[in-house]
């Protein structure tokens, strides 16, 4: 059940919806910061803008394609100056489709940044109404305010938490099972645990270095987003309450009385 | 008659506050709430669940943190330290450069003012009620986290009479 319904579509644009499955708003991003995300991780830059779909397949596409051309582990030989290595680590069956759907992704989630900031501000003057309240039979959501520190250091101890947080659940179950995916192929954990006893060439050794270099940006990902989000739906939830207080509490017979201050 | 009148931020405690105020008899009409702007000159570069504009030091940290350590646990196959160190140092690196950067941008370049200290009122709310409520009411502010409370006596008659 929701708290709005356009009935007769006499609205364009609106900056916010509510839904069961999470808060979706339009603000402000900056394009050169989703496109970087883009380029850390194909699809991150799209999730951030809640295009979930596309940002699921572009993330799928990574996971695939980069396993099987073997980028992150020619990146890893790479930077540790083999580069002989690298050249063997590469699969040229797969390695050149890798290019043009990488640079897709960086070029139109910048593009699409851009485009969605004028929608933006166009929907920011008009200032249609929003549902901003849903109840159904398997969640229920509304606007609140929420702590970004709280969204940073849920999303530190495993990416997805954060997401839970605001209640964004698509990205939240997203992050959840690809966590587990990489830490699970890539030994992380039994690399730290190695760590707790000293042993640090053990733990070096467990690794799986393709897999492991998922992580970094899952991990910086699922902090930036839980923490960007947190931060503009307390914006939504503000603006949201003072159209409600001047809908509600601006009565036009209310008169300001001149008076004297009383100290109790 | 009185009028008090009361300062809050935005909160889901401020709505309780005036259903509160309704349940105890005050009418709608005799509440009048003036959402402020906020100033936009003074931003603040850490936010909180009370205050949040956007700007942040986290956005340039987590970037540059995530960019050091996938080189940081790349290069750590090779270094003593290992990958899981060396991609912690990397991170712990990379968000305190993105930190300073901003810090840089924030304060050195555009040359911005003191931080504001404190929590900003962002509502001015102003009840009339008859002499015996008066203190009902003011309870019900305070309870609900009002920031200040300040109660005016007049001798107009109120619209609720």
């Amino acid at each position: 059940m929701n708290n709005f319904r356009n009935v007769d579509n006499q609205y364009r644009r609106f900056k916010a919806h509510v839904s069961l499955f999470g808060t979706t708003q339009l603000h402000l991003r900056n394009p050169y910061a989703i496109a970087w995300w883009s380029a850390a991780f194909p699809g991150f830059g799209h999730l951030l803008l809640s295009k979930y779909l596309r940002g699921f397949v572009l993330f799928i596409w990574e996971v695939v394609v980069n396993y099987e051309a073997k980028i992150n582990l020619a990146m890893v030989d790479s930077f540790s100056g083999h580069i002989e290595l690298a050249k063997h680590d590469l699969h040229p069956r797969w390695m050149l489709m890798y290019i043009p759907v990488y640079l897709f992704g960086i070029w139109d989630s910048y593009r699409t940044t851009v485009d969605m900031n004028n929608v933006y501000l166009l929907a920011e003057r008009e200032n249609a109404p929003y549902n901003s309240y849903s109840i159904g039979a398997v969640e229920i959501n509304y606007l609140d305010k929420r702590n970004p520190i709280m969204s940073v250091i849920w999303s530190l101890f495993m990416p997805g938490l954060g997401q839970l947080h605001i209640h964004r659940i698509l990205t939240a179950f997203f992050a959840l099972v690809w966590t587990i995916v990489f830490l699970y192929a890539s030994h992380t954990l039994e690399a730290v645990q190695f760590l707790f006893f000293g042993q640090i060439q053990n733990a070096t050794q467990v690794l799986d270095k393709q897999w492991l270099l998922y992580m970094p940006s899952m991990w910086g990902f699922a902090v930036y987003d839980s923490y960007i989000n947190t931060v503009e739906s307390n914006k939504l939830f503000e603006s949201e309450q003072r159209e409600f207080l001047i809908q509600n509490y601006q009565h036009s017979r209310f008169q300001i009385k001149s008076g004297k201050v009383v100290h109790k | 008659m009185i009028q008090i009148f009361s300062t809050f931020e935005h909160s889901i405690k401020l709505e309780l506050a005036l259903s509160t105020l309704e349940q105890e008899g005050i009418q709608k009409e005799c509440i009048f709430a003036v959402p402020l702007t906020n100033r936009k000159v003074e931003r603040r570069l850490f936010d909180t669940m009370h205050n949040s504009d956007g700007v942040s030091l986290v956005s340039t940290g987590a970037t540059i943190g995530t960019a050091f350590s996938v080189v940081g646990a790349s290069v750590g196959f090779s270094l003593t330290w290992g990958p899981i160190y060396w991609g912690l140092i990397g991170v712990a690196v990379g968000f305190l450069l993105g930190v300073l950067i901003d810090l840089f941008i924030n304060t050195v370049v555009k040359n911005r003012q003191q931080l504001l200290r404190g929590k900003n009122p962002q509502v001015i709310i102003v009840v009339e009620c008859q002499d015996g409520q008066a203190d009902a009411v003011e309870n019900i502010l305070w309870n609900f986290l009002a920031s200040g409370v300040a109660r005016t006596t007049c001798n107009e008659h109120s619209i609720s009479s």
